[in-house]
Order: C-alpha cells, then sequence, then structure tokens
C-alpha cells in the first residue's frame, strides 16, 4: 500500500472564519508581544515561563495558528504561525474552528473550552496556566469590559488593575500591537 | 441538570468489588496474555500483610516476577526510574499496584516508561504526550480515597524542583481495578478517616467544577452518599467490612467522576502544601474541602446546595429552604470533619494548624505560605476551578484554613455571579 495515494484531507470550508481567527489570533500574538512591554504583571509572569518556552496556539485540522515564545534575550515575541522549525515547549490545540470560533468571539473563556474538552494541552502544565493568566490580562487591555467579562472568570476590581493603568496601558499595546 | 454544550466521558477499567475479589486476577491476568507480573508496593502494605493475599491470589501457574516494595509516600520520579530498571531486568510483563495513590500514581509513572522504552518521565507531562496503549495495568488500592485505580492522571513529584508534575492521559487508566475490603481493613482510623474525606473532596470537585457532565455528576452524587453513610462506621468499627467495600467503592466511583469532569481549588492548594509541606494529601483535602465549596458560592450555591442530599439524607434536604441548603451542605461536611475528630481520638485535623508531625510540631508553617500560593496559582485544577483565584486570594483561603474558621464572604472578589441561589 502506498500512503501517498491517501493524502490527508483538509477542510476547505469555513474560509471566513478561518481568516477571522487567523487575525485574530494574529492580534492577540502581537499583543502578548506588547502587554509584555507595557504591563508590568504580564512582564512577571513570562519572564517566570521555562527559558526555551515556546507556544504554539493553532486550530486542528489545518490551522490557522500563531507561535509566541522567548527570544534570545528573554523577552516575549509573537514568532508568526508557522512551526516548522522552531521547538515548542507547549502545544494548545483548538479541536477544531468552531471551537475557535467560540473562543475568539469571546463566548467561551480559555478555561471553559478547557474544561468543555474544546482545548487540548501539551506540554509543562504550569506554563500552560500562567499563559492562561497572561492572555486574560491581554484580554482585559483589548477589550472593553462587557466582552472581556465574558471571556475571563472575573474581571479585574480595582485593586488588581486601577483606571490608569487599564486605560493607559490599552493605548500603549494597541499602539504596539499594530505598529512595527 | 446542567448539560454541557460538549463533553466527554471515558472509563473502561474493568472493575472487580467484593470481599474475595483478589481471587479473580489470575483470570484477569491470563486474558491480556501476561504471565510475569510485578507487584509495586510500599513497606507500609508489605508490612501490613498485604502482599501476602495477592500472591496467594496469584495461585500456582502465575507468580510474581518481581517485587518493589520501597515506593515512598510521594510518588517521585527518581523512584519511577529505579522500578523501571527493576522491571525491564527481570523481563516482567505487566504491573499489580498494590497501595494508595502514591503506589498507583508510581505504577502508572512506570508503566510509560516500560511502555514507551524510556528514561525520562518528563518527556510525558502534560495532554496528549501518550499517544499508544501502554502495559497491563491491575491496580489494587489498600486505601479507599485517592481513586488512582479509576482515574487517567499521575501525579508524580519532582524533589528536586518541589513540585508534583502532572501526566493525563485516557491510556494510564488501569485495565483493572480490584475492589477487596479485606485490602483495607488494616487501614488506621486516621487515614481511614483522611482517606475517605479524600475520595468526598474528588466527588464534590467533580460535582462543582466547570467540567463537570451528567455521567460524573451521577457517580459523584453516589460516591458522597457512600462515603458519608460509612465512613464513621469505618473508624469507629475497622472490621465492618461493608463498610469498608462501601468506602472502596465510593472511592472508585469519585474516581471514575473527578477523572471525567477534574477537580478545583482544593486540590490545586492540597497538592501544593502536600509538596511543600508534606501534608498527607488526603489531610489536606479534608481541611481545605469546605473553604472551596464556600469560595465559589457565588457561581455555584445551586450545585453545592444538591449536595446536601446525599450529604444527609432526604429528610434533612427537604426540611432545608433552598436558600439554606448550600451553607447546610458545607456546615455538614464540617460536621463530618468534626465527628472523625473525635472518632480517631484527635488525630483527623480539621485545620491547617491541627496537622502535626510525630515529633508534635506544626506540619505547615505560616511563613510557606507564599510559596504554597504561588505553586498553587501553577497548578492544572485551576482552569477547572469556577472562579478565579489570583495570590492574595490564596493567602486569604491559607489563612482561613489556618484558623478553621468559615469565610467572610464579603473578601471573596467576586466576578460574575452565575448561582441561581443568592447568598448574602
Amino acid at each position: 500500500m502506498n500512503i501517498n495515494n491517501y493524502p490527508e484531507i483538509k477542510s476547505k470550508g469555513k474560509l471566513l472564519k478561518k481568516i477571522y481567527v487567523a487575525v485574530m489570533l494574529w492580534i492577540v500574538g502581537r499583543a502578548i508581544q506588547a502587554a509584555y512591554r507595557v504591563d508590568k504583571e504580564v512582564k512577571e509572569e513570562f519572564d517566570g515561563l521555562s527559558d526555551d518556552f515556546m507556544l504554539y496556539l493553532n486550530v486542528l485540522p489545518s490551522g490557522p495558528g500563531m507561535i509566541v515564545g522567548k527570544d534570545k534575550n528573554g523577552k516575549a515575541k509573537y514568532m508568526g504561525w508557522n512551526p516548522s522549525g522552531k521547538k515548542i515547549t507547549l502545544d494548545m490545540k483548538i479541536k477544531n474552528i468552531e471551537a475557535a470560533i467560540l473562543m475568539f468571539t469571546f463566548q467561551e473563556s480559555t478555561c471553559l473550552a478547557t474544561a468543555n474538552n474544546r482545548l487540548a494541552i501539551s506540554g509543562a502544565v504550569p506554563d500552560s496556566m500562567a499563559f492562561i493568566r497572561i492572555l486574560n490580562i491581554v484580554e482585559v487591555y483589548l477589550l472593553p469590559k462587557i466582552i472581556t467579562s465574558l471571556a475571563v472568570k472575573r474581571y479585574p476590581k480595582w485593586s488588581q488593575m486601577n483606571p490608569f493603568r487599564k486605560h493607559f496601558g490599552r493605548i500603549l499595546v494597541y499602539v504596539r500591537t499594530f505598529t512595527f | 441538570m446542567q448539560i454541557p454544550g460538549y463533553y466527554e466521558f471515558c472509563n473502561n477499567v474493568r472493575i472487580v468489588s467484593g470481599h474475595k475479589a483478589l481471587e479473580k486476577i489470575p483470570e484477569m491476568l491470563v486474558s491480556v496474555g501476561c504471565i510475569r507480573p510485578m507487584i509495586i508496593t510500599d513497606k507500609g502494605v508489605m508490612g501490613a500483610g498485604l502482599v501476602e493475599p495477592v500472591e496467594k491470589a496469584l495461585g500456582s501457574k502465575i507468580k510474581a516476577a518481581g517485587i518493589y516494595d520501597d515506593v515512598p509516600p510521594d510518588s517521585d520520579v527518581k523512584t519511577v526510574k529505579d522500578i523501571a530498571l527493576k522491571y525491564r531486568s527481570l523481563k516482567c510483563d505487566s504491573i499489580i499496584a498494590v497501595g494508595g495513590g502514591s503506589v498507583l500514581d508510581t505504577a502508572k509513572g512506570v508503566n510509560i516508561l516500560v511502555s514507551e522504552n524510556s528514561d525520562n518521565l518528563m518527556d510525558f507531562v502534560g495532554f496528549g504526550a501518550l499517544k499508544r496503549k501502554l502495559k497491563p495495568l491491575i491496580a489494587i488500592p489498600t486505601t479507599s480515597g485517592t481513586g488512582s485505580e479509576m482515574t487517567l492522571v499521575a501525579v508524580i513529584a519532582d524533589h528536586e524542583k518541589d513540585v508534583k508534575m502532572l501526566f493525563p492521559s485516557l491510556f494510564l487508566l488501569p485495565d483493572f481495578a480490584v475492589l477487596d475490603s479485606r485490602m483495607t481493613k488494616t487501614l488506621p482510623d486516621f487515614f481511614t478517616a483522611a482517606t475517605g474525606m479524600d475520595a468526598m473532596t474528588h466527588a464534590c470537585e467533580a460535582y462543582t467544577c466547570l467540567a463537570k457532565n451528567p455521567l460524573s455528576d451521577t457517580t459523584a452524587l453516589s460516591a458522597i452518599r457512600l462515603v458519608s453513610e460509612n465512613i464513621i462506621q469505618a473508624v469507629k468499627k475497622p472490621g465492618d467490612m461493608k463498610a469498608r467495600l462501601a468506602l472502596a467503592n465510593a472511592s472508585a466511583l469519585a474516581g471514575m467522576s473527578f477523572s471525567n469532569s477534574m477537580v478545583g481549588m482544593v486540590h490545586a492548594i492540597g497538592h501544593s502544601i502536600g509538596a511543600i509541606c508534606h501534608v498527607p494529601h488526603g489531610v489536606c483535602m479534608s481541611i481545605l474541602l469546605p473553604y472551596g465549596l464556600e469560595y465559589n458560592l457565588h457561581k455555584t450555591a445551586h450545585l453545592t446546595a444538591e449536595l446536601l442530599f446525599p450529604l444527609k439524607g432526604e429528610d434533612v434536604y427537604n426540611s432545608t429552604s433552598l436558600r439554606d441548603r448550600p451553607r447546610a451542605a458545607i456546615e455538614a461536611i464540617r460536621e463530618l470533619n468534626r465527628d472523625l475528630r473525635k472518632a480517631t481520638g484527635g488525630k483527623h485535623a480539621t485545620c491547617l494548624k491541627e496537622v502535626l508531625n510525630k515529633d508534635g510540631a506544626n506540619m505547615v508553617q505560616i511563613e510557606a505560605f507564599p510559596d504554597i500560593a504561588r505553586l498553587a496559582l501553577n497548578d492544572g485544577a485551576m482552569a477547572y476551578n469556577p472562579e478565579d483565584l489570583d495570590y492574595n486570594d490564596m493567602i486569604m483561603v491559607l489563612e482561613s484554613a489556618w484558623e478553621g474558621v468559615p469565610f467572610d464572604l464579603k473578601r471573596i472578589k467576586k466576578g460574575k455571579v452565575t448561582s441561581k441561589i443568592k447568598i448574602s
């Protein structure tokens, strides 16, 4: 039997959804890199990750995806979508594009996606927990409260994130996300 | 009943439960084509003479190819590697794990190494790392609490880093679980109490945390009922074989439940106290369970309320108003802890400051709270807890659990209130 006679079947439909998720992944990846340079808490969380930390968040079966990792100076860096040649230490697979839509339209938090078996995580558990906390903070910066409240378990109180930090940080995160 | 939009439930462990269940082991081994099992156990189990009936049950045709009886109380990476070496040198073909959670988890770790022909357990940390079926594993629990005989997870410590690593995979489910009342008959009263409350915690968290589903709910409620009806009897009359078998079944049911719905903050904090202060897992669970339920009340009071039925029975449930049921359920657990403390002559701890070592010194030091809190934040169980916790929340939980006083609910930073029962 020649395996080449049986090519892998890739889903073709749902192009618009794939494009939407790809754009969202790009924004989130860039925003993590930006938030690292803006927010002390994100920086502390990221610095606490393994030295060779490299996350690949991707949608099964055929993408899109995004890679965020530590650069040679240990800083957070968005590294595109292609994992080839990169040593992935934390692989987060969203099981299908519909599950990704639920997550990236903020109908379902990362934790709920995990609980509902929509997200499979391979790699060190402490790193994945820290990354979820980073993602939550980035979502607070990127989105208005009414939407973020759907995506996180608990929207930060004043005592955790004062309005100055939130609004000033939001401007900086947006500027850094969309400028090169 | 809450039906998730999507869920998965898997448990293909063949369970044999009875007062003479061990006698089925030869048949189990033959069914999977094995004749050279390795017995993995610990000194306590060996000393209690619990391996003898297992060897006797193997009969004349099958002999254990080797016995490793030096598993430490906290299963660790080094022990797993040592046993895997022995397994290979003795050319074993299967594993019989006889013991508590540590032994069963160690056996799962050994099974990973010998099946994957590897020396590095860390290559298999996290979800999805194992890709194929492992060697046959028969789990014979000698405590009624961990539920490890029914779970797809192994928790193994790395003492060099002072962390407990999680190995979750469907391939880690044992092939067989043997629940034999003889295996827990000699369990001391305070171990019976702590491990029984461990099973209770598995069931309560499975029922109230994010990944709950109708199947895990059913097994969780049955487990809670079996524990609450039998634990005091088993502590007071260790020779009551019916109570022993009921607790063994409760543990298995709770294991089946939380293996498919996971657990929450009680386990996250408990794992960390265990890793840093070396407090037995069941002790941490019995102390922390009421706090976990209390902390999440604004999200899960309607679920906690339902726990009152299996905890206290139909009459109490019906005579308690809907609004009072969540607190009554939590109080029932605290009351059970107090009863167990009385029944064990003060050996069962109800708060962290009562946890003492052999010399009478506190095992949990207040100075360790920051380290415990930081470690707990990175525990995988936190993902499944209904409410979020930050470092300060962790410290608050630890301080309350140290003193043994209920939470002031006003101090809890609440996310969106989702409970159908309003708690003031």
